[in-house]
Order: structure tokens, then C-alpha cells, then sequence
């Protein structure tokens, strides 16, 4: 039986006298099948906590985090020895040149000494730094530092990669080039991956699960790929008239929608229905159509959703796949009509 | 095939043991000390005095090269307890410099780069990177204390033949015991130094204040309070102390070698609170 990447059985943790991680319960990934796993939250939801504790860093004050099936206390080297971790902040070794950090750090994992510089200079191509390979890492960019981060992750070939803001201060074309890697990571390498975020497009392009922390608490978990595959497409719309009897014709095309009040709805379209049948029902209706946005779903509206920043999705629960999202919290996820 | 060519594949081969892990990183800082002008400078000066211990006992093993001199004069070159503790109190200064020389340079760049959660993201832990720096330190003053200190100790019992031997045999492990206290103790000054100051260049002049105050507030402490206690807390003096019991040498006048080896350990502990203290991966601020 495969294990999940990460288990969390009400795990606490608590930093000086402030309880940052409250009791947090979760199944994610599956060990070995290269998937990645987003972790997404405002700043203080413990995102970064969790991670550290993960590896280690901190003791939790209860419960248990497991990863790739081993306990985080009690089993920490064989968890040590099989993640790869790439920090946010500015992580180095002075005076160092990058191939002998590399070499160092693959040794540091087991790695014997030819087969560690051997690793060492094939990560550094890999991410883009091997005519730099030999300059000390000091004298390197911030975003070949973040590179050079990531390389030193990947050197020793774990198999779950815990990336905490790689994107992090990149320019446009760095940061598609770190996505493109982390995607690599996982469909060619088979590399599970933990990415830690706040930016949602970063998440939403490579990870295939999604779990939103907020004061503490996950609050949210969601499979993006089965998401994708669902293909709903929702519509933003806006209109003038007398609106009461929209509500019952939307299920006569197969859509299911929500008011905002003063005539704002959102709906959502089951898939290989086109945008046109919104338009003919608004004809039907006699609406003035004064605004009509057409998209699919997005992670910022499921992020958004999580935070308690908008109302439910309309459709929710009635449409296939929308089972892949769970919200923990429902205290959260109370129906705050209006804060949008 | 170029590496350049080969792109990259994870690692899935053998992993080294523990202890081999353990020694990369005394492996790679030794290598890079030993590119550093400064510090095989400071190894060669430090080697000058064992050289000219070994004349001496040279000097000592053949009589008919004393036969001109004083009789004084070659009672007083005997090789002895006392001719190794003179040996060994020279040692442990060039000990001093040069571990306030390279101790700073372990811990406090590392701090300084938070590579502390880089280390202790892999199978490293925080006794075993700690005991690895300390390894790094003991593995290069051993080369300027006991080993050289041994060397002596054979080249005396090659000369003088088996009845020295087996009539001094403890101050091998005088030497060793002695030298193996101070050496420990010197880098965990320089460790804590490194750990509590980030920059080298002050952490460098904390090692060397550590032990000019120190025996500072030792003759201070006997002056003002008209005792000989005092003497404890200077570390050189202590460690004095405990090497001439040792070898088996005449004690000074003072707290005994019990009293100073326990002063000597209080300090070894703290300095390794200190390390415990400051050797986190990540600083959680309360």
C-alpha cells in the first residue's frame, strides 16, 4: 500500500506562547507518483510552520506529522534523508564556490564523494548554472541564488522536494523557468512536491493539490487536477430587469446559479455548454445585460472562498467533481454575501 | 557522456554511513584551512618549539656532546614531567592563536548565511554538526599538541631505551590527557565565540579576551579578596594545574587539580549551553 506524502494527525504546534498550528488533520499526495502538493494561506496562516515542523525543526506540542510514512520526531533522519528542502530566505555557504556547495551538500545526504560531484555538476546544468559553477556563491544574482537553492534540494534525488516560496523576488522569465523545473521535477523525476505559497498562479500551474491554511487550520483542501479535468466554466453576470424567475429557468440549460443581489449572479455552465444559452435566457427573461464575465474556475476564487472573502460557488455540490474540494472550516465558509 | 549533456537524473545509487556523512564536513573545512596562507603559516611557527624539544632530547640521549658543559646544566635539560609540562604550556598558547585564527571562521558564517537550515535539513543533526565543527578544531590542534607531544615522547623512549619507558610510561598519557582537556577546551571557546558573534573578526578577539580576562579576573579576585582561589577560574592557570598532576610534577601554590579539572568542565559546559542555545535552524523570536 502507498503511503501519503504527508499525514498530519492533529498536529499542534506552539512557538513561545503563541499556538500557531491548532490541531491540523490531513492526508496528502501519494508517496512516489510525482504530484505536487500546494500549500497556500495568507502570511501567519503557519504555512512555514508547518514545513519546519515537517522536517523537524520545531516540536510539535501534540498530535503526529508523518512524511512518506515516517513520524517527524521519532524517525527524523530517514525523513531528513529523503526530502529535499529549499528555503525561503537567502541560504548559503560563504565563500563557497557553487560546486563545492553542491558537492558538500551531496555528501552531507549520503552521496559518496565521486558520485556527489558528479551530482553536483549535473544539477548545476540542469538548473541553468553550469558555466557559473564556478563562482562563488556570493558574487551570484538573487535569482541564480534561488537556482542554486533549488539545486541543492534536488542534489541527492529525494523524493519529496519542500519548496517554500521559490518564485520568491523573480523576474517573469526566472519564474516560469523555476516552474518549468519544478514541473520536470515532478512528471519526469517522479519527485513528489510540497510548494509553499502565496501566489496562487505559481500554485495553481504546477500543483495538482491544493491546501489552504488559514489562523492555524487547513480550511481547505482541493484536488486541482480533477478540477481541470471537471471543466466547469462559470459566468460573472450582471443584469437590470425584474430577475425573480431566473433562478428556476437556469436548470432548463443544465446551469446552476447563485444571487448577489442587486441583480448580480453567478453561475455556472455544465461543460460543452456554450456561452450563447446565457445570452438566449437573458432574452427569454427580458434582462438588460449590463455586464457578463465568462471564465473557467479559478484558484483565486477557490482561495478567496477558503479565506471567507466571497460566498459559495454557485453549483456547488451538484455538479460531478465538486467533491474534490473539502472546506474544513465551515465556520469560514458561512455565506459573506457582499465581502467580495 | 559531457555532463552538460546528460541532464539530470535522480540519485538512486549507494549511501554512505553515518560516520562517513559525519566526516564530509570536517573533510571540506580542513581543505579549505589548509589553502589559507595564514593559518599553515601559523602551523609551521607552531612547530618550531617540538623541534627544538627534540634537539634537547637529542641533545640529552647523547652524552658525549654534554660531557663539556656543566653538570647544572645537564640535570637541567633531563627529559622529565617537568621538561613535557614547559613543552605543553607553550603548545597551548600557539593552541590559543590558532584556533581564535580558525574557530570563528566554522560557526559564524554559517549563521550569518542562515545555512544552519541547510545542514539540518538532511540527515545532520545539531550534536552531530556541533561535534563535526569541534572535530574540524581538534583535528588541527591535535597536530600542534599531543600528536607532536607523543612523537616526543617515542623519539625519548627510542633513545633512552626500555627503562625510561617503563619508568615514565604515564606522562604518554599525561600528554595526551592533558593536551586532549585544554584542546577541548580551546575550541569550545572558539565554537561559542563563533556560535554568539556572527562576525569572525570579533569572534576571533572574544577567544582571546576569553582567556586574557579571565586570568585578569583571577588576579584580580586573589588580590582583592587576599585568596588563592581565585587561580581556578583563570583557564591556563587551571589547566595548568591539572597537567602537573599529570606528570606527576610539583603542584604551585593554589586550589588543587580536582578543584581546577571541575572549574575547567563547569566552563566546558556552559560554553556547550551556549552552542545548544544558539545552534537553531531556524530563530523563533517569543
Amino acid at each position: 500500500m502507498t503511503s501519503p506524502v504527508v499525514e498530519l494527525e492533529n498536529l499542534r504546534v506552539k512557538l513561545g506562547r503563541r499556538e500557531i498550528l491548532r490541531g491540523i488533520s490531513s492526508r496528502l499526495g501519494v508517496s512516489g507518483v510525482g504530484k505536487a502538493i500546494g500549500l497556500l494561506g495568507p502570511n501567519g496562516a503557519g504555512k512555514s510552520t508547518l514545513i519546519l515542523t515537517l522536517l523537524g525543526f520545531h516540536k510539535p506540542l501534540g498530535g503526529q506529522a508523518r512524511v512518506l510514512g515516517f513520524d517527524c520526531r521519532s524517525q527524523m533522519r530517514e525523513v531528513r534523508s529523503r526530502v529535499g528542502y529549499m528555503p525561503e530566505t537567502d541560504s548559503f555557504i560563504a565563500n563557497m564556490t557553487a560546486v563545492t556547495f553542491l558537492h558538500l551538500m551531496a555528501g552531507l545526504s549520503g552521496l559518496p564523494g565521486e558520485a556527489a560531484l558528479e551530482k553536483a555538476h549535473e544539477v548545476l546544468f540542469h538548473v541553468g548554472l553550469g558555466e557559473a559553477r564556478y563562482r562563488e556563491l556570493r558574487t551570484y544574482s538573487f535569482g541564480m541564488k534561488q537556482m542554486a537553492k533549488l539545486a541543492q534540494a534536488i542534489v541527492h534525488g529525494p523524493e519529496l522536494v519542500i519548496l517554500d516560496e521559490p518564485t520568491n523576488g523573480l523576474d517573469p522569465s526566472a519564474r516560469q523557468r523555476m516552474l518549468r523545473l519544478v514541473r520536470e521535477m515532478k512528471e519526469e523525476q517522479g519527485m513528489n512536491v510540497l510548494l509553499c505559497s502565496h501566489l496562487l498562479r505559481d500554485v495553481e500551474q504546477v500543483c495538482d493539490e491544493v491546501v489552504i491554511m488559514k489562523d492555524g487550520m487547513i480550511v481547505h483542501e482541493c484536488n486541482l487536477e480533477e478540477e481541470r479535468r471537471s471543466n466547469k466554466s462559470f459566468v460573472e453576470l450582471e443584469v437590470t430587469g425584474d430577475d425573480r424567475n431566473l433562478q428556476g429557468a437556469l436548470p432548463a440549460i443544465g446551469a446552476d446559479g447563485v444571487t448577489e443581489g442587486g441583480g448580480r449572479w453567478r453561475i455556472v455552465l455544465p461543460p460543452k455548454v456554450d456561452i450563447q444559452v446565457i445570452w438566449d435566457l437573458m432574452a427569454q427573461q427580458n434582462l438588460l445585460v449590463r455586464k457578463l464575465n465568462h471564465r473557467r474556475d479559478t484558484l483565486e476564487e477557490i482561495f478567496l472562498k477558503a479565506m471567507g472573502h466571497i460566498a459559495h460557488t454557485p453549483g456547488e455540490g451538484l455538479l460531478p467533481g465538486n467533491g474534490n474540494c473539502a472546506a474544513q472550516n465551515h465556520k469560514d465558509s458561512k455565506d459573506l454575501r457582499g465581502t467580495a | 557522456m559531457a555532463v552538460y549533456r546528460r541532464g539530470y537524473h535522480r540519485y538512486q545509487g549507494r549511501i554512505m554511513g553515518r560516520w562517513a556523512r559525519f566526516l564530509v564536513l570536517p573533510r571540506f573545512s580542513w581543505k579549505k584551512l589548509f589553502r589559507q596562507r595564514l593559518v599553515v603559516l601559523l602551523m609551521v611557527v607552531s612547530v618550531i618549539w617540538p623541534l627544538l624539544c627534540a634537539g634537547f632530547i637529542y641533545l640529552t640521549n647523547h652524552a658525549d656532546l654534554l660531557k663539556g658543559l656543566p653538570r647544572e646544566f645537564q640535570s637541567f635539560i633531563e627529559v622529565n614531567g617537568k621538561f613535557f609540562l614547559v613543552f605543553m604550556n607553550t603548545q597551548a598558547f600557539f593552541a590559543i592563536f590558532l584556533s581564535a585564527l580558525i574557530g570563528p571562521g566554522l560557526i559564524a558564517p554559517d549563521l550569518a548565511n542562515n545555512a544552519l537550515q541547510l545542514y539540518f535539513s538532511r540527515p545532520l543533526t545539531r550534536p552531530e554538526y556541533a561535534l563535526s565543527r569541534l572535530a574540524v578544531l581538534f583535528g588541527v590542534l591535535s597536530l600542534i599538541t599531543w600528536v607532536p607531544g607523543l612523537l616526543l615522547f617515542g623519539m625519548q623512549v627510542g633513545m633512552a631505551g626500555s627503562w625510561w619507558f617503563r619508568a615514565n610510561w604515564t606522562l604518554s598519557l599525561g600528554i595526551v590527557a592533558g593536551f586532549a582537556i585544554w584542546v577541548l577546551l580551546v575550541s569550545m571557546v572558539a565554537l561559542a565565540s563563533s556560535a554568539y558573534v556572527r562576525w569572525k573578526i570579533i569572534a576571533g578577539a572574544l577567544v582571546m579576551g576569553f582567556f586574557f580576562i579571565l586570568s585578569g579576573v583571577a588576579t584580580m579576585i586573589n588580590g582583592v579578596f587576599r585568596v588563592t582561589w581565585g587561580h581556578a577560574l583563570n583557564p591556563a592557570w587551571a589547566a595548568n594545574a591539572v597537567w602537573r598532576t599529570l606528570l606527576s610534577v610539583e603542584p604551585i601554590e593554589g586550589p588543587g587539580a580536582a578543584a581546577c579539572a571541575l572549574v575547567l568542565a563547569g566552563i566546558i559546559l556552559l560554553l556547550a549551553l551556549v552552542l545548544e542555545r544558539k545552534l537553531r535552524p531556524v530563530e523563533v523570536i517569543k
